[in-house]
């Protein structure tokens, strides 16, 4: 009777973790903990503890549980290991549900230290092509392409498929392969995402890949963006760093990308609490490297982006 | 700014991260072993390695080509498969190498070194985590497996296995379970459930110690060691050990430190998936104390030794 309740306990503390799973996936929370790759895993990760569970706490008790009578499992009828892996297993995860604000304060943004150099990091390494002088190929994740797709289209001349257009010269009448691609005039602007208000819509990564792309700096100079981004004060009143959390496979190993921020007079805004900032960006070079600034003209609070991760 | 700062805020973000993310691997993990313990004879697993204890040590290093699992899923499995008759030498040699040399590993590793010597990268790694498998199986053999197993963890009965000779079990009777199809299915899985209690505790314990590690210790302080090649390779095993990255994605970590030479880098991508806080932990399951700890050591000398005395040179040659 006893082993056959702590087999109970065992299957329940499979199905509550199953729960817990699939809890997080359907809510959405798991969305701020995981790399998309990784999401559908845990769903059926969630699955299978449940049925495992089920066929766990309704089997039947044998005195080894092991199917060739060789069994390994550390005092497998034991009280004590049901009760702990309830205890570990279950209650952590179960406590998350509950006490999670899933994210980071700003403690740890500061622990982690921000990525210097964002050309570095992956997926975006490797994808820039070589800046010539003329090259007006914007890559897709510089305009936050790869978060979502109405962000930024690639340009018809990253399409390989693509046919070339054998009327172009006579069309367009300047050389160009493709009359998609903007002259060297306009800076290739109207490529550029617009928010409701007519301001160009950049992510925090955008920025700092300009600061490595001189193309995207000429875009963007002298044009009013906005960007959202999680509010870390700075060290005086007039100054804050706009932080978002750059992962790989889960948040664990996020690490914090950052854009400078100065604002004309004082504001209030809660430690890493989501804000929408208003402005233009300002390059200045310095030795080999450009760096950005985003003069505010506005700062406001605003909810969370779908997905709060960059990836 | 002090160098520690614990909030439950980020403890508890990081903890749940590398649970939902290491958890999937682990029941995978379990469920082969559950697979494996029912439907798999002792002879097969015996009989797909050389008789010679030293060649099957060298080909247990390449079982992870066919048989990919990650070091979240791998200590059910090789459990299992010791219990089954895999020589402890063989089964310690494809816990660290099935992690680095597999198809998903080194097809991540050339992805997140796309542009800094990927096929150089790619096969170093792998021929790294090979090597020094190999290395530690071997010393293992010299050992007594009472000596490295902890009590009651794996069944070595007959006195030849212990003596490390390939010899498959008697494949014992079906204990309460009849041999249809269904009720092994249902053997195999109360089997994978009871192999992913005895795992995921210690994967808990890991991941908690991790996740404090991860959000409360300030890693800036480490930086400054990148200047010095022995320094900056200890320093990226020491990263290694505190993320407890999974190695099918921790090169896209590792190509990000760029201000850290590449051998340190390989160091941290050798030794990270052979071994780190949340391994520390799921290795006991399997070995003693004392053991593990040694091993972790071990590991870490070998790689940092390699890396920083022996790689140096072949990228120097390479011009990186």
């Amino acid at each position: 009777m006893r082993a056959r309740v702590f087999n109970f306990v065992n299957g329940i503390t499979l199905i509550g973790v199953g729960a817990v799973l699939l809890d997080f996936f359907f809510t959405g929370r798991l969305d701020q903990y995981l790399h998309p790759q990784f999401r559908y895993w845990t769903l059926l990760a969630g699955v299978i503890f449940c049925v495992a569970g089920v066929v766990y706490a309704a089997g039947k008790t044998t005195s080894q549980c092991c199917i060739d009578g060789e069994c390994v499992h550390q005092s497998a009828n034991s009280p004590v290991r049901s009760l702990v892996a309830f205890l570990v297993l279950f209650v952590p995860l179960a406590a998350g549900v509950a006490l999670s604000k899933d994210s980071y304060d700003q403690h740890a943004v500061l622990n982690r230290g921000f990525v210097q150099d964002i050309t570095k990091l992956p997926s975006r390494s490797g994808s820039l092509p070589a800046p010539t002088p003329n090259d007006q190929v914007i890559p897709p994740q510089a305009l936050g392409a790869d978060m979502d797709e109405r962000a930024s289209e690639p340009l018809p001349q990253d399409t390989p498929s693509s046919p070339p257009d054998p009327n172009a010269v006579a069309k367009g009448g300047t050389g160009q392969a493709n009359p998609a691609v903007p002259s060297s005039d306009d800076n290739g602007s109207q490529y550029l995402p617009k928010a409701a208000d007519g301001n160009v819509a950049l992510e925090v990564t955008d920025l700092l890949y300009a600061e490595a792309e001189d193309s995207l700096r000429k875009m963007f100079t002298d044009k009013t963006i906005e960007v959202i981004g999680q509010y870390l004060p700075g060290s005086d009143a007039k100054q804050f760093k706009l932080v978002r959390m750059f992962i790989v496979c889960c948040a664990a190993d996020a690490r914090p990308l950052a854009v400078p921020v100065e604002v004309s007079g004082p504001m209030t805004a809660t430690e890493m609490g989501w804000v929408k900032v208003v402005g233009k960006p300002i390059f200045t070079q310095q030795g080999d490297r450009a760096h950005v600034v985003l003069k505010a003209d506005k700062v406001e609070s605003t909810d969370p982006p779908a997905e709060a991760m960059l990836y | 700014m002090t160098w520690f700062t614990f909030t439950w805020q980020n403890f508890l973000f990081s903890f749940l991260a590398l649970a939902f993310e290491g958890l999937p691997f682990v029941l995978v993990g379990s469920l082969i072993s559950g697979a494996i313990a029912a439907f798999v004879p002792s002879k097969m697993i015996t009989g797909i390695l050389p008789k010679n204890g030293v060649l099957a040590t060298l080909a247990s290093g390449l079982l992870g080509l066919c048989f990919p699992v990650c070091e979240c899923g791998i200590v059910p499995v090789v459990r299992r498969l010791m219990n089954k008759g895999l020589p402890v030498s063989c089964g310690v040699t494809f816990m660290l190498a099935s992690p680095i040399v597999n198809p998903i590993v080194a097809l991540s590793t050339f992805a997140a070194f796309r542009g800094q010597s990927p096929w150089l990268n790619m096969g170093t790694r792998l021929v790294l985590g090979y090597l020094v498998a190999v290395v530690a199986g071997l010393a293992v053999r010299q050992l007594k497996p009472e000596c490295i197993l902890r009590t009651g963890a794996v069944k070595l009965p007959a006195r030849k296995r212990l003596a490390f000779s390939i010899s498959p079990l008697p494949d014992a009777a079906m204990n309460g379970f009849e041999s249809t199809f269904s009720q092994k299915l249902v053997g195999a899985i109360r089997m994978a459930c009871d192999d992913f209690i005895d795992t995921a505790i210690y994967f808990m314990i890991g991941a908690a110690v991790a996740a404090t590690f991860n959000t409360a210790v300030d890693q800036q302080i480490i930086l400054p060691l990148a200047l010095e090649p022995t320094l900056s390779t200890i320093s990226m095993m020491a990263i290694a050990l505190i993320l407890t990255l999974c190695s099918t994605s921790d090169a896209f970590i590792a190509a990000t430190f760029v201000s850290f030479p590449i051998f340190a880098r390989m160091a941290f991508m050798v030794f990270g998936p052979m071994f780190d806080l949340k391994l520390f932990f799921l290795y006991s399951v399997l070995f003693k104390k004392r053991f593990v700890i040694g091993l972790g050591i071990g590991l870490f000398v070998l790689i940092g030794l390699i890396c920083s005395r022996f790689l140096i040179y072949v990228y120097a040659g390479q011009g990186l």
